[in-house]
């Protein structure tokens, strides 16, 4: 399922994933809901919504903290992250 | 002229974006001479309302993200002319809603600030948006190449196109670009209801927003492909966001930039035939994850 790269550099060294603010989640669920990639998961216990595959996040996408009513998700910053995937990319390239 | 407005906002009364939507739903009523439109009635009897939608440019004030408002325009295909999400105005300027209905110290005067931000643009046609004619410097793509997938039939055009794995491409004519979405992006949106441009002037990093585009699904962000000040908005996709849905590579391009750094951005594109190859490596996963 999850893309294994992201502009030629391994998935899982880019940390971009949502984080969950549990004081202000209501467990509406639309963030799961809306996302294909399965990044969430449902649980029955508390917390009932956990992020369990963050790799499977597509980097830069952001469209299921626009779903959120309670403004519960937020995303590392990008600029933060494209530098890393640009260091990261210069490693490979100067191997 | 001032065009008659009718305005639909957010009747999230729970919290405080909710009543921040109603409050300046009855400021520009007032200032406008608008109708607002109930959204509770709207839904049990929406005939009370035919003829005023009919006359009338629909406002949508959303309150938060989860965008009622929005979603019973898009639910009855009513025509939206503008939108204001009052979460996100209260970004822009650092207020914080709360959590309940009670409307904090400084609700009056934000929204009064609002107010004053989008009245030039419904008083004065088109203010806000540059008008620039479409000089025919981009030309539509010569070649498309095709992916089926069942009933899907995917275009990537072939020459003149950058894309980024966002699904987002650029169209490049000297340091002038065209950014829009792919066509595997608007058929995962679905009917495009909405389309939210960056305003001309902005300044925008390569993977940087570069808007947003609204779906009865969801709401998605432009990712931009490259770096660059906005020169240009394509008035005919405000007015009719189906043609992203229509072309997305032709009449339903979003912006026009002028390009400041394409040489460094280009290594991190993907050339029409390396993007066909992640399109359907995309629609594959997508299928397998159902």
């Amino acid at each position: 399922m999850a893309e294994t790269t992201f502009m030629g550099v391994p998935r899982d060294k880019i940390t971009w994933a949502p984080v969950i603010d549990y004081t202000r989640c209501n467990y509406c669920l639309e963030c799961a809901k809306f996302c294909p990639h399965q990044v969430y998961e449902i649980r029955e216990e508390e917390p009932r919504l956990i992020v369990a595959n963050p790799n499977n996040c597509v980097v830069f996408c952001r469209a299921c903290a626009k779903t959120c009513g309670p403004d519960a998700i937020s995303f590392p910053e990008k600029s933060r992250v494209l530098e890393t995937i640009k260091a990261l990319r210069q490693q490979e390239g100067g191997k | 002229m001032a065009a008659k407005y009718v305005i639909l906002p957010c009747n999230g009364l729970d919290k405080e974006a909710g009543c921040l939507a109603r409050e300046l739903a009855l400021k520009m009523a007032a200032a406008m001479d608008g109708e607002i439109i109930c959204p509770v009635l709207y839904q049990t009897a929406p005939s009370r309302y035919a003829s005023l939608l009919q006359e009338g440019n629909l406002i949508v004030i959303d309150g938060c993200a989860t965008r009622c408002a929005s979603r019973i325009a898009a639910n009855n295909n009513l025509k939206i002319s503008r939108k204001i999400t009052m979460a996100e105005e209260a970004k822009k300027r650092d207020y914080n809603p709360g959590p309940d209905w009670r409307l904090g110290a400084g609700a009056a005067a934000f929204v009064e600030d609002v107010w004053r931000s989008w009245q030039p643009v419904f008083m004065e046609q088109g203010a806000g948006r540059a008008s620039e004619e479409n000089t025919g410097l981009f030309a539509g793509p010569v070649e498309y190449a095709i992916h089926r997938h069942d009933k899907f039939i995917f275009r990537v055009p072939l020459e003149g196109f950058y894309f980024n794995e966002n699904d987002c491409w650029v169209q490049v004519e000297g340091n002038r670009g065209r950014v829009g979405i792919s066509d595997y992006l608007q058929q995962n949106l679905s009917d495009i209801t909405f389309v939210t441009p960056p305003d001309p002037g902005t300044e925008v990093e390569q993977f940087g927003e570069m808007g947003t585009i609204e779906s009865a699904k969801a709401v998605y962000e432009l990712v931009s492909p490259v770096t660059g000040r906005v020169v240009a908005i394509n008035e005919a996709v405000l007015e009719a966001p189906e043609l992203i849905n229509e072309n997305p590579y032709e009449k339903g391009w979003i912006a026009e930039l002028e390009l400041t750094n394409f040489e460094a951005d280009r290594e991190f594109l993907l050339d029409g035939r390396r993007y066909l190859e992640v399109l359907k490596e995309k629609v594959a996963d997508f299928n397998a994850g159902k």
